[in-house]
């Protein structure tokens, strides 16, 4: 195996068109794959020093994230906590200070698993996703990125720019919840992270993604469709749980059965609107 | 191919593979072996350094990747013959049990207490969520980071943190 250190797009984008070069970032995942012989790349090329990749640019029609900024400066970057509360939420639980110490956002994206919960957070905000090459670049939803466990749509020699969150609204209220065996350094068994608006008691916005439950972390339109117009009340919190586990196609893997994530989900999703909400009348926690 | 790098503020120079995980290269070639490998991938933190001043899993870090940094390892916070006062504070509260965690805790817990002078409980167990402990049951590590915390917060910075950043 080869290693190649580039210090510059320009370097990078040529050096991906070499047969066999896989794209190294902070390389918490990719380590652990090549440990295992789950890869074995001809040639390394390491973009943790293109500084192009590791700016946070926050203007007035949202926040730009390079792929390679680590997720620790992103959870310390004044946008991401005023602005973008549930990414913050979701950074704080992934892996733990050594991981968010090296591992990237473009990683968490580009590795693909059904249990990234930074993607999660960056569905839930409308996130785009700019692919760039050796000749140009193109821009994805996120949602359009991952296309399911470990598959992307990056092309041959493409490598991710930058993540872009449109300014959010301002009376957004966050919730996320990851269910595991432990809070740090857990897969999730299954998580919901969720964006809600509300005037006069009655929802007027939402968003809902589930993660760990489909094959890339899945944002709930059904949910959304159902409760947008109205009131949380106790039937609201049990139609939206029965279209949630509806919505969702989970597996049964060494870490949960299907039926139990199913469930889970359920609750999750009740308990988000619930919270988010204020609403105080709908018994006790699922 | 070669890499350069600090260690404890000694300069090092090595031939390495292009594989070759920072971890083995300290522990195989510049025989600091107080840094331990656990899991191999990341979950326990055994192995954690710091590389330019943050708390990593060298694990996970390949050689060359650290071509340039400044690294601190366990061998790297005593005083000469003097404990650190966070090792001092982990042999006085009996926060070792095996012992095969403990260089981990003590990077995590000495990244911890030169960003963060008094650390609440809280601060301490997020620092620390990173490493695994098998023995203890954790809560004589934590009463010696928070031993640790106190006796640090009597000493002016500079008696405590050997390495400029």
């Amino acid at each position: 195996m080869d290693y190649l250190r580039v210090t510059s797009e320009v370097e990078l984008a040529a050096a991906l068109r070499e047969d066999g070069a896989v794209f190294l970032a902070g390389g918490t995942d990719l380590l652990v794959k090549m440990r295992a012989g789950a890869l074995r790349p001809r040639l390394l090329v390491d973009a943790a020093r293109v500084d192009s990749l590791r700016q946070l640019s926050d203007r007035p029609d949202g926040l730009w994230i390079g792929s390679g900024a680590r997720l620790e400066d992103v959870l310390a970057s004044d946008a991401v906590r005023r602005d973008y509360p549930l990414l913050a939420a979701v950074l704080h639980s992934l892996g733990s200070v050594q991981i968010r110490n090296r591992a990237t956002l473009g990683g968490n994206l580009a590795n693909a698993s059904p249990a990234a919960d930074g993607v999660l957070a960056l569905i839930a905000y409308d996130g785009k996703v700019a692919l760039a090459t050796q000749t140009g670049e193109r821009t994805l939803d996120v949602s359009e990125f991952v296309r399911g466990p470990r598959r992307t749509a990056l092309a041959a020699g493409e490598y991710i720019r930058s993540i872009w969150l449109p300014a959010p609204r301002s009376d957004w209220v966050p919730f996320f919840h990851k269910v595991g065996r432990r809070q740090a350094l857990t897969i999730a068994i299954a998580s919901v992270g969720g964006l809600l608006a509300e005037r006069d008691g009655v929802i007027v916005d939402v968003r809902v993604v589930a993660g760990s439950v489909a094959p890339a972390p899945l944002r709930l339109h059904p949910v959304e469709d159902l409760v947008v117009g109205r009131p949380v009340d106790r039937t609201l919190l049990a139609t939206a749980s029965e279209a949630a586990r509806k919505a969702v196609a989970p597996i049964d893997d060494v870490r949960a059965s299907a039926p139990y994530r199913r469930d889970v989900i359920g609750d999750l999703v009740a308990r988000f609107l619930r919270q988010a909400s204020g609403h105080t009348a709908g018994g006790a926690s699922p | 191919m070669k890499v350069r790098f600090r260690v404890n503020r000694r300069e090092a120079a090595v031939e390495v593979d292009p594989g070759a995980r920072l971890l083995d290269v300290l522990r195989n070639d510049l025989h600091l072996t107080g840094t331990k490998e656990g899991c191999g991938e990341g979950e326990c933190g055994a192995c954690t350094i710091l590389l330019n001043g943050r708390p990593v899993n060298s694990c996970l870090v390949l050689a060359p990747q650290a071509d340039g940094c400044e690294i601190t390892t366990i061998e790297g916070i005593a005083d000469g013959p003097h404990l650190h006062p966070i090792q001092e504070a982990f042999v006085e509260e009996g926060g070792v049990q095996c012992g095969f965690c403990t260089p981990g805790f003590v990077m995590s817990a000495y990244a911890l207490l030169r960003a963060n002078r008094s650390p609440t409980d809280d601060e301490i167990l997020a620092a620390l969520e990173g490493n695994l402990c098998r023995c203890t049951g954790y809560a004589k590590i934590l009463a010696a980071v928070r031993r640790a915390a106190a006796r640090l917060a009597l000493k002016p910075d500079s008696e405590h943190t050997p390495e400029a950043e």
